[in-house]
């Protein structure tokens, strides 16, 4: 079976390299007087905004050979359902990967708008379901539920899903959801269940995935932590009687040669400015446990880039240069293939990959890296690689 | 201000022109059954459904000069964000008015999707928040468990958090349905325009909410005299701060009056409702409320419907919100021969001549 590729939609804005660090490409950020810097906006009112951009990656990402793309959610982004059924008319075969919270929809809504968006789209939609990151954060988005209950919670929100969509009438009665003779009406009710990706990696959070999740998605770690969680996954998956994928969410860096590649992290790493640097080494927040499990990755002294290379390939500066995850994978066209292809055989089903600018890193990767990656064609095969 | 004119999408299937059977236009109501007998190759197959339909129904309304669309929420029809967001980017100048109740879930989660909305079409999108079914047990359908009489405070808070957080940060609050710590859009996504809220309702509670929230405020379709008289009782208890009035009716408009009569005639043979013995009065109570939700039709001639809107507009109305079936066409016939009417009988001149 072969592997499934996501890429990425920069909700977060966009710089129009790793090396800068001004996220106002495409107007993510109109009112901001920064936007000179960005070379790609019209100044003023052009009529366009930042739907434009992200329309021009969703097809730069499909034409490429990517199934479709994670819209990340974060509390000053954009709304990922808003940007999947703005984006549906315009694409052919992007798949929108729609990651939301429980506590953010009823599950009935919930229900009602992705049998919409499924018949909007023809099929294309698909849910990462996130849990939360906790803490005070999770009143930001006006959710007083607690950590562990929140799995709970999660566990709820899909079991009443599942059991609207399975054709109803359906009733149910939990801690937090009640619904009763519940169901779709036609045609709604004819669309195929969005496959589930499903992030977190407390022990509540692996019990809720084992139970719903199509596919367990983390962020990338040390290959050997990667390993094991996936084979926790799948251990406690199989006592239910279930099968479940694991994918991976990983930035990458690919060009030609190793030394070009890295010559772009190290001048993006020196465009670090000091106060960014000093207050990466004092963060500590949140209750997410795969937040706290790569804040252990941090190394002890840092002078230069290279501090930052946890294994070949492997770079673990990658939320210095932009927000989201630590660790990504830098390398020539047929490193980052062997990469991948080696995480593979760890267990990765999928992968969810992004590089900036996203737009014509897309063609980049869908051109150079995917043709080479050998997927579990490979297996006990793997290539030497210098 | 000039008046504005909304056309009201069918999100729940719509008939066709002199046959009231309702169906999915566009779409093939069984995929493996052709629509055409073996005399003609169907080439659809697929490629087609209910929402390039919807798709089609929007840029008529846009042609033919309607202000925006209503999207109404009809649980045995498409999601109404979802037909917003699919229609956006095929027009440049309608508004999206869009109709949900407050037990879709996050008051924040909404603002955060209606600032994605504002952002994206430049501040085109508005919210029409309604009580929901009025019956309990559809309700409990919809996973909504809340007490009848909790309804009004529970949208009370849902538009004070929601507004508390498009314009404010940062924004706390504690109440009975929702609780925000900190919160309030920063970055991109603040200063953004606060969606226009409209509400409906007559009794004293559903008005003095209209009062405290509402830009505007939504009328069922009535006889001009009640309409005056539900203005001025608003006007009365809601004195500190007077919205724009809406009126939500239905047209059957026709070159003329024998023609509109007619047709009128045939749809309410089709639908098995009984025809009114007067039909001497324009206005039909329920004459296609199940196909729209309209609480009565206009049925006349251009001239007639066209005299009677501006009628309305000149009590005070400043918005409608109109439908017809079908709605594909007759956005293309409202739009053509009514409005320009209604626009010229309401031109600031002539009211005051008037």
């Amino acid at each position: 079976m072969t592997i499934d590729v996501f890429w990425r939609i920069p909700t977060h804005g966009e710089p129009s390299s790793h090396r800068a660090r001004s996220p106002f490409r495409g107007d993510w950020f109109p009112g901001n007087d920064n936007r000179t810097l960005s070379g790609l906006s019209g100044g003023g009112d052009d009529g366009f905004t930042y739907i434009d951009y992200l329309a021009e990656i969703a097809r730069a990402a499909e034409i490429s050979g990517f199934q479709g793309g994670l819209i990340p959610s974060f509390p000053n982004t954009d709304e990922p359902w808003v940007i999947s059924a703005f984006l549906a008319r315009e694409t052919k075969n992007f798949r929108f990967m729609i990651p939301f919270q429980p506590g953010f929809l009823n599950p009935v809504t919930a229900a009602r708008m992705t049998a919409s968006l499924q018949r909007a789209t023809g099929g294309r939609a698909l849910y990462n379901i996130i849990t939360g990151g906790g803490g005070p954060s999770q009143l930001w988005w006006g959710d007083p539920v607690k950590h562990d209950d929140r799995y709970g919670r999660t566990t709820e929100f899909l079991d009443v899903l599942k059991g609207i969509w399975a054709g109803g009438p359906f009733s149910y009665n939990g801690q937090f959801y009640q619904v009763e003779d519940a169901g779709l009406p036609d045609p709604l009710s004819k669309e195929e269940y969005p496959e589930i990706y499903f992030s977190g990696s407390s022990d509540a959070a692996l019990a809720s995935a084992s139970k719903h999740a199509d596919y367990y998605l983390s962020w990338l770690e040390p290959f050997d932590l990667i390993k094991d969680k996936f084979a926790r996954v799948k251990e406690r998956t199989d006592q239910l009687g279930r099968k479940i994928k694991c994918s991976i969410r990983v930035d990458i860096l690919a060009r030609p040669t190793e030394e070009e590649a890295w010559r772009e992290i190290s001048r993006g790493f020196d465009n670090i400015p000091k106060d960014v640097l000093d207050r990466y080494k004092a963060q500590n927040a949140g209750d997410s446990v795969g937040a706290s499990r790569q804040r252990g990755l941090r190394p002890q002294t840092i002078n230069s880039y290279k501090d930052f290379i946890l294994s070949p390939n492997i770079w673990t500066g990658f939320n210095l240069l932009r927000g989201g995850q630590t660790l990504g994978i830098v390398g020539s066209y047929e490193n980052v293939a062997a990469r991948l292809d080696e995480l593979v055989q760890l267990g990765a089903d999928a992968f969810i990959l992004a590089s900036t600018p996203h737009l014509e890193e897309a063609y980049r990767v869908g051109e150079e890296v995917l043709p080479l990656v050998r997927g579990k064609a490979g297996a006990g095969n793997l290539r030497a690689v210098a | 201000m000039a008046n504005q004119f909304y056309w009201q999408l069918p999100t729940s299937g719509d008939a066709r022109y002199g046959d009231a059977t309702r169906q999915r236009r566009g779409e093939a109501a069984d995929p493996n059954y052709p629509v055409f007998g073996s005399g003609v190759t169907d080439p659809r197959q697929n490629a087609f459904n209910y929402y390039d339909y919807i798709h089609q129904v929007t840029k008529a309304a846009d042609i033919s000069g309607f202000t925006g669309v209503f999207i109404p929420d009809n649980p045995d029809g498409e999601e109404p964000w979802i037909v917003a967001g699919y229609i956006a980017r095929s027009t440049q100048r309608l508004k999206l008015l869009t109709q949900f109740d407050a037990s879709r879930g996050s008051a924040v989660y909404a603002a955060k999707n209606a600032v994605s909305f504002q952002r994206y079409t430049g501040g085109r999108f508005a919210w029409h928040i309604t009580e929901g079914n009025s019956d309990e047990h559809t309700r409990k359908q919809l996973g909504d468990f809340v007490p009848k009489e909790d309804i009004l405070a529970r949208i009370d808070e849902f538009i004070t958090v929601a507004k508390g957080v498009l314009t404010t940060y940062p924004f706390n609050f504690v109440g009975r349905f929702f609780e925000v710590q900190d919160g309030g859009f920063q970055g991109p996504l603040s200063s953004r325009e606060v969606p226009r809220v409209y509400l409906s309702g007559s009794s004293d509670e559903q008005v003095a909410l209209s009062a405290k929230h509402a830009d505007v405020h939504v009328l069922e379709a009535a006889g001009h005299e009640t309409i005056a008289q539900q203005i001025a009782r608003y006007q009365q208890a809601a004195s500190t701060n007077a919205p724009e009035f809406a009126l939500r009716i239905d047209v059957l408009a026709r070159e003329t009056r024998e023609e509109a009569l007619a047709d009128a005639k045939r749809f309410l043979g089709q639908t098995g409702a009984p025809i009114p013995k007067d039909e001497s009065s324009l206005l039909w109570p329920g004459f296609a409320a199940e196909y729209t939700g309209a609480n009565a039709s206009l049925i006349g001639s251009y001239d007639e419907v066209a005299a009677a809107l501006a009628a309305y507009a000149n009590l005070g109305v400043t918005q409608f919100v109109l439908a017809a079936v079908p709605h594909f066409e007759e956005a293309y016939r409202v739009g053509s021969y009514v409005l320009p009417l209604v626009r010229e009988l309401t031109r600031p001149a002539q009211k005051q001549a008037a």
